[in-house]
């Protein structure tokens, strides 16, 4: 994972901006029978960019491509439903991330691109892309899917309040409620900070920077047992309501991503911790009322001493369900298709893309910086334990009712962990 | 009728009700008998009761059928109070503008159920027209809370459910015949004595009728609940199918959640059968 982050960070920081619209159209070779083939994913804007550039093969003879974006939770709900069975998958081509990998090649229902990717190696230029990132979408030896986009959280904020009041962009989250005293006069933002809280799996997200930042983690891989309750988790959490209390009160544990991101593009925040893959919007006319005005800069740090970032490595990639009934050559040169140089230009207005290339080429949006310095200084991935699902259930269960007040720190963790220790030992997972 | 020929009519019914609802159920229960994740999905291992133990000692499950059980009680009485209210004003109506006003409140029946949570919500969140007039008024923002959140829940159930009831009250309202009305009005009766003597009795049976059907929505509402709280603890405000939902989904305890619907279906019918033989003993008394 070290040497993903360090490659991460060096082609991030080769960059200027240079926002590129994509043209090129589908050059696939006509399939021989008629085929559908059917894609299903979440919505964000560099997914959304390339799901509209597979849409482009819908113009080759004898071929439909069908496009399904839903929300993240909704993807993997309707992936496990589909898949888990063993049958044939309503999918030929899934949007997938490791973790969702694990679970997916868990049910036998991913196809193993190892072949595919050395038979087009040379035609699609695949070395382009680092090993470190090929490595990430790779278990047991098994290339499980193709990564087109990198991703992190970092800080955006508002540079015009902060030269105002003269604050300085924070590197710690103590400096983060440091800014939020700062901000707490000023007239024309609902909230000075937001971090994104508003459900449980978003609090295990956050949870999981501040616990790593702290020395701690989640599980012991060896037995599986839980180690987030721990002194490191409870100073971790601690850590966690303090800033929700000193920035975000009630109003601020309701703010989705989105909310955050508007309310970064209408005024309403003066800074906030959330996805990279959200930064393209800022510089959108059509979206933002602060174009050029919102700066970008790495997560803050939860716990000084260690000086790890809040901030973690994602990699999303395409997968090839095994059973489909569409034929993988064909899926596999319709994904090259969002994949060529052309296509990753374009891509890399929305996000952060993979190539080399085309980062080398200083393609890419203005957060590329605080990504590198988040992807390269922050947590890492997260876990590919298969038992972490349950852990992210339990933890999003409890963890949340601390920041409502209606459990310490203590008592969260430790009602998580005896919820995981039950299930996990009723599903296998830990001895019993 | 001979037998023969009522079997022959009674045939398609019987089975499009045995292969949607009688074997789905049967399945449903012999999964509820399972130990079953998407791990073992294809070699579930029998448990018995297991299941039914486990969802009896689990607090989280109670605690959903505690906050269904408040949501059908205070939702129900308000849909149906409401849509009779409602019902006897448009009666009230020229027959002109009635086909608008039934036209609007039909709105929530047009909007998918989840898009029109969504409006609602919308009203509330920052931005919104709720949120802006609350702030205007009151001074200060609306939040989402456990309070408001359970109070909107209840406002979007008023709203997305009430033109049933309406639209089957203005319906029997039709069938009232004018001669009891015009014979209580020259007998002095005032609107309220019409309403308690002459209206509500000749529309006892309609709101037997609603409130079955009402009380079934209610027992399984959901999308409203998915959407508002976005399955955040904080507002304690989960129902049971949406527990269910997420025990299926997020735990991936599939015979727990079968035995989850297996209750449920049970609880409903524990509530409806009484419901039901009252029916019948009325309809059989009048024929």
């Amino acid at each position: 994972m070290n040497k993903l982050l360090i490659v991460f960070a060096i082609l991030l920081l080769a960059l200027p901006v240079i926002a590129q619209d994509d043209m090129d159209p589908c050059v696939l070779d006509p399939p021989m029978d008629a085929t559908e083939v059917n894609f299903m994913g979440w919505a964000f804007p560099i997914t959304e960019f390339f799901a509209a550039e597979l849409e482009k093969c819908n113009e080759v003879d004898n071929l439909t491509v069908n496009v399904q974006l839903l929300d993240s939770a909704s993807a993997e709900e309707q992936a496990n439903l589909a898949l888990a069975g063993g049958g044939d998958s309503p999918w030929a081509l899934l949007h997938t991330t490791p973790a969702r990998m694990v679970v997916l090649s868990g049910f036998d229902a991913l196809l193993p691109l190892n072949d595919l990717v050395e038979q087009y190696r040379e035609e699609y230029n695949l070395d382009d892309i680092p090993q470190p990132v090929w490595d990430a979408a790779t278990i047991d030896g098994n290339i499980y899917g193709v990564p087109f986009m990198s991703n992190t959280m970092h800080l955006f904020y508002r540079t015009d309040i902060f030269e105002a009041h003269g604050i300085d962009v924070p590197t710690t989250y103590d400096e983060v409620m440091d800014a939020c005293a700062a901000l707490a006069d000023e007239p024309s933002i609902d909230l000075p900070f937001t971090m994104n809280l508003h459900a449980g799996w978003a609090w295990e997200i956050e949870f999981m920077h501040f616990i790593r930042s702290f020395g701690g983690a989640f599980l012991d891989d060896e037995t599986n047992m839980p180690t987030f309750n721990s002194d490191a988790g409870v100073a971790a959490l601690t850590k966690m309501k303090e800033v929700v209390d000193a920035c975000m009160g009630p109003e601020g544990l309701t703010y989705s991503i989105d909310d955050s991101e508007i309310g970064m593009e209408t005024g309403t925040l003066a800074f906030v911790h959330i996805w990279a893959s959200r930064a393209a919007n800022m510089d959108d006319p059509e979206k933002s009322d602060y174009v050029g005005g919102i700066g970008f800069a790495g997560s803050p740090a939860p716990n000084p001493d260690s000086g790890i970032l809040g901030g973690s490595a994602w990699i999303d990639a395409y997968s090839i369900a095994k059973r489909s009934g569409v034929d993988h050559d064909l899926v596999f040169r319709a994904i090259m298709e969002t994949f060529d140089y052309e296509g990753q230009v374009g891509g890399a207005a929305h996000g952060a893309v993979v190539r080399t290339s085309v980062a080398e080429a200083g393609h890419g949006g203005r957060n590329l910086p605080a990504m590198a310095v988040s992807l390269g200084q922050g947590v890492g991935g997260s876990s590919l334990n298969p038992a972490a699902a349950l852990v992210s259930t339990a933890l999003g269960n409890w963890l949340p009712l601390v920041g409502s007040g209606d459990l310490s720190p203590e008592e969260a963790l430790d009602s998580a962990a005896e919820e995981y220790i039950a299930e996990a030992t009723a599903q296998g997972y830990i001895d019993g | 009728m001979n037998r023969r020929a009522f079997y022959m009519f009674m045939s398609p019914s019987l089975l499009v009700m045995l292969t949607l609802m009688v074997f789905p159920l049967i399945t449903s229960i012999w999964l509820s008998m399972q130990y079953m994740t998407f791990r073992n999905i294809n070699e579930p291992e029998f448990v018995g009761l297991a299941n039914y133990i486990e969802v009896f000692e689990d607090l989280k499950f109670w605690n959903a059928f505690s906050f269904t059980m408040t949501y059908i009680a205070i939702a129900v009485p308000l849909q149906i109070s409401s849509g009779f209210l409602i019902a006897v004003l448009l009666d009230q109506v020229s027959r002109r503008l009635r086909g608008i006003y039934i036209a609007a409140f039909l709105m929530p029946f047009i909007v998918v159920p989840v898009v029109g949570t969504l409006m609602v919500k919308q009203l509330f969140e920052s931005g919104g027209i709720v949120a802006w007039a609350y702030r205007e008024i009151i001074g200060s923002r609306f939040i989402l809370t456990e309070q408001s959140v359970k109070s909107l829940i209840i406002i979007h159930a008023l709203w997305a459910a009430t033109p049933f009831p309406l639209i089957v009250f203005f319906a029997g309202l039709q069938t009232l015949p004018d001669e009891l009305v015009e014979a209580s009005m020259i007998d002095g009766a005032t609107r309220l004595q019409q309403l308690r003597h002459i209206m509500i009795p000749h529309l006892r049976s309609l709101f037997v009728f609603i409130g079955l059907i009402s009380i079934m929505d209610a027992y399984r509402v959901f999308d409203s609940v998915f959407v508002l709280t976005e399955q955040n603890p904080i507002y304690k405000a989960e129902v049971m199918m949406l527990y269910t939902f997420r025990t299926a989904m997020s735990v991936q305890r599939l015979g727990k959640a079968n035995a989850m619907s297996v209750i449920t279906v049970v609880m409903i019918l524990v509530v409806l059968v009484p419901f039901l033989i009252r029916t019948y003993k009325e309809q059989t008394e009048e024929r």
